[in-house]
């Protein structure tokens, strides 16, 4: 098969009805609102594993917050009736993701594991993806951002740093999930098995309201809590179709 | 050929090669600078290029004492992560925790030993070598010594051999006091257990096996004593039982644990206690079938629901269905701290919460409070100091009682309100030595710094308090080599120890053979079947942790006479109701903790889970408050408490009592470094000197303010958008219509491709 026809088969694969079914794995994550207390665990842990700038007050005034995942906050009722809900918000990993259709240079694209990937090289900052995206998890960055010495100390090797000008936004540890599939393969070409890859997010949160795995294995733990009847996915009516499934609040 | 090198040659070829994208290549080459990588000749055992490795160790960053791994790179920590193996948060870690790396990275660190050599907190530090440093500290101690002056050793709160250590060195040098003081050290909870049931331990709460949690103010998903422990409690609670664990919270202002509660309860502040004793009084007379219900009976007569609904503003249907739910689950467990015990009775509050966990029968047992074992290693006999002691000890200070004053890990001219004057306090000692590892407020007024390894650097062991019910004792290994010219905290003791002729009672090398030593003597106590010390030495450091794993489960008694005294007095706020109209509730920050986070860039960064505000601080107030008094969010507003004021904006908060306003604690520092420096303020300077009477904590809940528009408007720095929902759906029910999740997949559009 020569390069060309290789990349017709692929375009062909990857544009078929339901193609999203033919991922190697389907990963999806599912969110626990019963159990999330909003204790933002989960935002350190993911400013820490994939090296997400401190954009300073200024910044965070003007809107140009870069924290991937978000917990987003809804009051209900007035005093003394009041309650605070809690929802933790990060790239949906959308299977028919807007973000992607609208991206002139293909810079957001669906990996074969059913990820909604970035590849920062190829964008060019029109940020069309971050208007379209109605979950609005996509970061842009306005600037080269600084770590003061020695801080730079901490950036993790697997994760590149993003330069100005490009979009950004959860990959789902990717380099977690590159990993892990790596160490498979070399074990004897094995499938990864259930909760051996765990995003930063998931692995720190200290209610275990976070599980992630692959959906197409029906053993797996996301795929037991998929079936939860309180399963629901945020603005669905969009039919954005979310690798990301949350578990209604009794 | 001229005289140009390799590099140089090739800079010039670059250049003329490049030609027209010359311009664009210099403006790279100038934000990048070149680097100069040199390879290992010899790389260090423990690391190859490109893999990571991970070192178990203990966090530091609050009291909980939760286990940690840290991924490392090339010799650099990259990563925090929870100890999967530890028992009390088992993998899991809050997000202070997870910031700890920021503490080792911190651009504001101390980088050697400083010597002042100006007047007092000018900018008059010089460097100083280690061996001067220690030397000149060692003879003011030493002369302090010999006048048989007193020399205070003031640290944060420590356990294990570190404290052992630290009160070996007072002790031996005959006039020195050692004093921990911690700001949210739990005193009114150790002064109840001691009172009711003569134990002087903390409890673990078994909130995993209990399906109905009744907390009295207690954050405890937040930053109450072991916040991880606790969340992972819940979390299984609420969806790990036989059917879904039911959680109330009893509190004046809605804290994060109030938000994750199924009922929220804002009873009057300083008044939850006799909501406690109201239940106590409906559980014995619907259910309580001890031996001494007639004591009880008779303690409890006063506390009708109706009596007990006019002093809390809790109407009397709250507490009988509270009642009602508590004698109907099987597990129901109380608990309670935080603002509850931010009282002048607050001793007494939690001595009530103690009695209906006692009427329960949820004593050392399952899905109740089980009393911790003593620590395995490194039992202190030093009670951290509460606010009265520290307020003895500013006052010895006042009277020139003391010489020499050594600071570790503390801040207390941060942690103190400013009616204390701690700083008065230390002006009137000859001798301050910080040991601290950044230049906060205290230290700014030292004499002499001897700047201390953070805890990712150093050695140490500790037993979790509160722990989980068994003997668990951890190890802290330093994960990195040392990044500046610091040294432990136990070295320098053991140093200056040398040098003051305590060799003999303190005889180790370093700390990390002093640590080894006591853990050597914990191996011995095991007898043959521990095998080698070095295999168990190893086994210990790889997994982090060492302890048994069964909970003891026994009963306790309550005297009678101690039954028969149960009451809960009436609160005492400082300031009066019609000058200062509303109560003050400062709390502990979610990412500052008490204050020592404020340096973090990640923690001020950090959106405040309830409001989302970062970087600044801000004033609770109820929709209601705010609308008598002319206030709209973002409005800056000066409170005014008889002790100081400061000017904060406002938040308006849905959740919080109208008579009351908060202020979260963290912000206001006016040191310790560039991210924390002159930015919001700091409610505890604003506090009275009121106490707990019974464990003479500070009550930082007693404190009267009154609040006015400045007529400014500062607003707070908000992430997000929009604070209600508007009929978006986004946060369903069970219960509430919504399309089912798995059905999705249908409804999708489909994609049509043509065929070919």
């Amino acid at each position: 098969m020569n390069i060309f026809e290789r990349f017709v088969a692929g375009w062909r694969k990857y544009r078929k009805p339901g193609y999203y079914d033919d991922f190697d794995y389907h990963w999806t994550m599912t969110i626990d609102l019963d159990r999330c207390t909003g204790c933002s665990a989960c935002v350190t842990a993911c400013q820490a594993e994939n090296n997400i700038p401190i954009v300073g007050e200024k910044e965070l005034a003007r809107g140009r917050e870069m924290q991937w995942i978000r917990i987003e906050r809804y009051w209900e009722g007035e005093y003394p009736n009041a309650k605070l809900n809690f929802i933790p918000m990060l790239c949906q990993h959308c299977d028919a993701a807007p973000c992607e259709t609208v991206c002139p240079v293909s810079a957001t694209y669906h990996n074969q594991d059913g990820l909604n990937a970035q590849v920062y090289n190829r964008c060019i900052g029109t940020r069309s993806c971050a208007v379209y995206c109605p979950y609005e998890v996509r970061y842009f960055n306005y600037y080269n951002h600084h770590w003061p010495t020695p801080l730079e100390q901490q950036l993790n090797p697997d994760v590149t740093v993003r330069e100005k000008g490009v979009m950004e936004k959860c990959t789902f540890c990717i380099q977690r999930i590159r990993q892990a599939k790596d160490h498979a393969k070399d074990d004897g070409g094995r499938r990864v098995r259930d909760g051996e890859v765990q995003p930063a997010c998931v692995q720190s949160c200290p209610t275990e309201a976070l599980t992630f795995g692959d959906r197409d294995d029906p053993e797996s733990k996301v795929a037991e809590k998929m079936r939860d009847p309180r399963a629901y996915r945020v603005l669905e009516d969009l039919n954005t179709d979310p690798s990301i499934v949350y578990l209604k609040k009794a | 050929m001229p005289n140009v090198d390799r590099r140089q040659f090739l800079k010039l070829v670059g250049a003329g090669g490049v030609g027209a994208g010359a311009g664009f290549m210099l403006a790279e080459s100038a934000r990048h600078p070149v680097e100069h990588l040199i390879p290992y000749p010899v790389p260090p055992e423990e690391y190859s290029a490109g893999i990571a490795t991970w070192y178990n160790s203990v966090c530091g960053m609050c009291p909980a004492g939760c286990g940690i791994t840290v991924r490392t790179r090339e010799g650099r920590p990259k990563k925090i992560e929870g100890n999967p193996l530890h028992p009390v948060n088992e993998g899991r870690l809050c997000a202070l925790g997870q910031a700890g790396l920021q503490v080792l990275y911190n651009p504001d660190r101390l980088t050697g030993p400083l010597q002042q050599l100006g007047e007092r907190g000018s900018s008059g530090f010089v460097d100083a070598t280690w061996r001067g440093g220690l030397d000149a500290a060692a003879e003011r101690i030493d002369a302090a010594r010999n006048a048989g002056n007193r020399v205070v050793f003031l640290s944060g709160g420590v356990r294990g051999h570190l404290a052992a250590l630290l009160e070996t060195f007072t002790r031996e040098l005959g006039s020195g006091q050692f004093l921990q003081y911690e700001f949210a050290h739990p005193h009114a909870l150790h002064a109840a257990n001691r009172r009711l049931f003569g134990i002087d331990r903390l409890p673990y709460y078994d909130i995993a096996n209990a399906d109905y949690v009744l907390s009295f103010g207690a954050d405890f998903l937040n930053n109450w004593l072991s916040p991880v422990n606790y969340s992972l409690g819940f979390g299984r609670s609420r969806q790990e039982g036989e059917h879904r664990g039911r959680f109330v919270q009893v509190e004046a202002r809605m804290s994060l644990s109030g938000a994750a509660a199924d009922e929220w309860i804002p009873a009057r502040p300083g008044t939850e206690g006799v909501l406690a004793l109201a239940l106590a009084q409906q559980l014995v007379a619907n259910a309580y079938a001890g031996d001494d219900a007639d004591a009880w009976r008779a303690a409890l007569q006063d506390y009708t629901p109706e009596r007990s609904a006019d002093i809390t503003d809790v109407p009397v249907e709250t507490i009988e269905h509270l009642a009602s739910a508590l004698v109907d689950a099987g597990h129901a467990l109380a608990i309670g701290g935080g603002s509850a015990a931010a009282h002048t009775n607050g001793a007494d509050t939690l001595l009530a919460v103690n009695a209906l966990n006692y009427l329960l029968g949820n004593v050392g047992r399952r899905g109740g409070m089980v009393f911790n074992p003593d620590p395995a290693i490194g039992a202190s006999d030093t009670e951290p100091a509460s606010y009265r002691a520290m307020e003895q000890l500013a006052a010895d200070a006042r009277a020139g009682a003391i010489s020499v004053l050594v600071v570790s890990n503390a801040n207390p001219l941060f942690n103190l309100p400013a009616a204390a004057d701690f700083a008065g306090a230390i002006a009137a000692i000859p001798t301050v030595i910080s040991l601290s590892s950044f230049m906060d407020e205290t230290t700014a007024l030292a004499d002499l710094v001897l700047p201390s390894h953070t805890y990712l650097e150093s050695w140490g062991d500790d037993a979790p308090d509160p722990g989980v019910g068994f003997t668990v004792g951890a190890v802290s290994q330093p994960v990195v080599s040392p990044l500046f010219d610091t040294r432990a905290t136990g070295d320098i003791v053991l140093e200056l120890g040398r040098r003051l002729g305590l060799g003999e009672a303190m005889p180790w090398p370093s700390f990390e053979e002093c640590v080894k030593d006591g853990w050597r003597q914990l191996h011995a106590a095991g007898g043959e079947a521990a095998g080698d010390f070095d295999t168990f030495w190893r086994d210990v450091l790889r997994s982090g942790v060492w302890g048994t794993d069964t909970r003891a489960e026994s009963g306790v008694a309550v005297p009678d006479e101690v039954i028969a005294d149960i009451a809960v007095p009436e609160p005492q706020f400082a300031g009066s109701e019609s000058d200062y109209p509303f109560v003050l509730q400062p709390y502990l920050s979610t990412g500052f903790y008490d204050g020592r986070g404020a340096n973090l860039p990640w923690m001020q960064e950090l959106p405040d889970p309830m409001t989302s505000v970062v970087y600044g601080s801000w004033l609770e107030m109820n929709p209601e408050t705010a609308r008598e008094l002319g206030l709209r969010d973002g409005d800056l507003a000066r409170v005014t408490s008889g002790n100081g004021a400061v000017e904060v904006p406002v938040v308006v908060y849905p959740a919080i009592r109208p008579d009351v306003v908060a202020m979260p604690i963290g912000q206001g520092h006016a040191g310790l470094g560039r991210y924390a420096e002159n930015r919001g303020a700091n409610p505890i300077e604003l506090l009275a000197p009121s106490v707990d009477t019974r464990s003479g904590a500070l009550a930082t809940g007693a404190t009267r303010v009154s609040v006015a528009g400045t007529g400014r408007r500062a607003e707070a720095v908000k992430i997000g958008g929009e604070s209600r929902e508007l009929g978006r759906n986004i946060i369903q029910r069970t219960g509430t219509s919504g399309s089912a999740g798995h059905s999705a997949r249908l409804n999708s559009i489909p994609i049509v491709v043509e065929s070919s």
